[in-house]
């Protein structure tokens, strides 16, 4: 009898440990778990921001739920080891994948920027940017910060591949930042995905005190000339055109700027109103739900807490404020070669990095605050959606270099 | 390939042109786009205007002139000041609304 109550009780205590050991909580006493806990921090302070103070939250929110249960030891979501080296190991991903591996899979295909991408075509009016093609050349000048901040990654110490996907945080555009990471520099994906968003939101804190800076308040009051309209069949054959140009010039560039004319096609025709509708609303949620969680997952504690993320912050900052710098410039530029009733209210070069439509309300916040009846809102959406083509088109010229 | 300064440089600075070059492209093309949809709609517009022929009028459009010239008639109203401001107000006597009749007479019981 005694016997038995021992090898009971042995059995018992065997039990307990096993169960004991298999929970996650022994994970943060285990060497290096004290990093688990600081991510579990950055989450919950990224799940702050979101919720309370609504910066980017759709995706900010994906993000740092993602970060937390990749970061929660014992969790098994998410393993870094499937995708070492930039390839899926295939090998061993049907035993050892855990939910996010599979849905991570949409990350490293590069199906999900592109997915998104169809989303924001479905949702961009082009009419500003059609009425008034010059706004491509602020779009253009915008991303001359993508560029200056590759250089300078390059003088920190980064790879090419890796400086190049952090100078396109610049490019302020986060599925196009996503894509050229998932290509070039996959295990920078976590802190460049935060990097972008965060910066994104930050939007209407960063350009202000840069657009002040660089103009007088003569040039911030400038009233422009209303846009003339654009007709039913322009609009159809904008995408068309533009989808079929920058293939022909840039054939790394064609997923991305394939996907975004395609969805706004399909608004624009006015014959495909469920899919449209399906694009801009059900497809981009669920898009929305899966990038945002994979990416989020990539953020472990051994690809965040380093020096190279505080980096990655810095470059980000420093890139998107050359941008806004850029496109006031240019625009400043551009008015020493126009008539008196042509000229351009600088403000409008700052929404050529991207960040739609944010970036262009700022532009109009500003100029209404030194002229109360200055409307720039839609003068400012031409650079800010030739930003998204211009950022596409860095991307795929970044790609083709270093891909 | 081994990447040094100058290959780093030479990458920014093509980069750059290349945006440049291309959005440029896209500049031109829009702006012909542009021309020619704006003459395509100054022509549609010169072409639906119908030829002024004076001192003919065909029948039904007298017969619309003058509909529209009776509805317009039948609609008007004398033009009133929309001001309506009180200036005194008066009240004439009237036994009807006298205080003194009102009262109860008191018989006087003499």
């Amino acid at each position: 009898m005694s016997t038995l109550l021992a090898a009971s009780s042995d059995f018992v205590g065997e039990s307990i440990q096993k169960f004991i050991e298999s929970t996650g909580i022994v994970g943060f006493f285990e060497a290096m778990g004290w990093q688990s806990v600081v991510m579990i921090c950055v989450a919950f302070f990224l799940l702050y921001l979101a919720i309370r103070h609504k910066f980017e939250p759709l995706l900010l929110f994906t993000i740092a739920f993602g970060m937390l249960l990749t970061n929660l030891p014992g969790a098994n979501l998410y393993h870094t080891e499937l995708f070492a080296g930039g390839h899926v190991h295939w090998d061993i991903f049907v035993n050892q994948a855990g939910l996010l591996d599979y849905l991570y899979l949409g990350v490293k295909l590069g199906l999900y920027p592109c997915l998104i991408f169809v989303g924001v075509g479905a949702m961009t009016d082009f009419g500003p940017l059609i009425a008034n093609p010059k706004s491509f050349l602020l779009g253009a000048a915008a991303q001359i910060g993508i560029f200056i901040t590759f250089l300078g990654a390059f003088a920190l110490g980064f790879t090419p591949e890796q400086a190049g996907s952090i100078g396109i945080i610049g490019g302020a555009d986060g599925p196009t930042a996503i894509y050229l990471t998932s290509k070039l520099a996959p295990e920078l994906l976590g802190p460049i995905a935060v990097a972008a968003y965060s910066y994104m939101a930050l939007v209407p804190v960063i350009q202000p005190p840069i657009m002040k800076l660089l103009t007088t308040k003569k040039e911030r009051a400038i009233k422009m000339k209303t846009l003339r309209p654009v007709s039913k069949l322009e609009r159809i054959l904008f995408p068309i055109v533009i989808a079929v140009i920058i293939s022909l010039l840039l054939p790394s560039a064609a997923p991305l700027i394939g996907c975004l004319m395609l969805g706004n096609l399909m608004k624009e025709c006015g014959v495909v109103d469920r899919l449209s509708k399906t694009v801009q609303n059900e497809l981009m949620n669920i898009v929305v739900i899966f990038l945002g969680l994979t990416v989020g997952a990539t953020a472990t504690a051994e690809a965040f807490l380093n020096g190279r993320t505080l980096g990655i912050l810095v470059l980000g900052v420093l890139a998107f404020g050359i941008g806004t710098a850029s496109g006031v410039l240019l625009a400043k530029v551009m008015n020493l070669f126009v008539k008196e009733d042509h000229k351009i209210n600088p403000l409008i070069g700052a929404a050529g990095v991207s960040a739609v439509p944010m970036a262009a309300r700022v532009a109009q916040t500003v100029g209404q605050k030194e002229n109360p009846s200055n409307f720039l809102l839609m003068h400012a959406m031409g650079p800010n959606v030739a930003g998204v083509v211009g950022s596409a088109v860095a991307a795929g010229i970044l790609l083709s270099f270093l891909g | 390939m081994n990447w040094g300064w100058s290959e780093m440089l030479w990458v920014a600075l093509i980069s750059i042109c290349l945006v440049f070059i291309v959005l440029l492209l896209l500049v031109f093309i829009m702006k012909f786009f542009g021309y020619v949809f704006t003459h395509r709609q100054a022509a549609a517009a010169a072409a639906t205007v119908a030829p002024v022929v004076t001192g003919q009028l065909h029948e039904e459009e007298i017969a619309a002139i003058m509909t529209a010239l009776k509805l317009f008639k039948t609609e008007m109203h004398d033009s009133e000041s929309e001001v309506l401001t009180i200036q005194s107000i008066k009240r004439a006597y009237s036994p009807w609304n006298s205080k003194i009749p009102g009262l109860t007479q008191v018989p006087d019981k003499k």
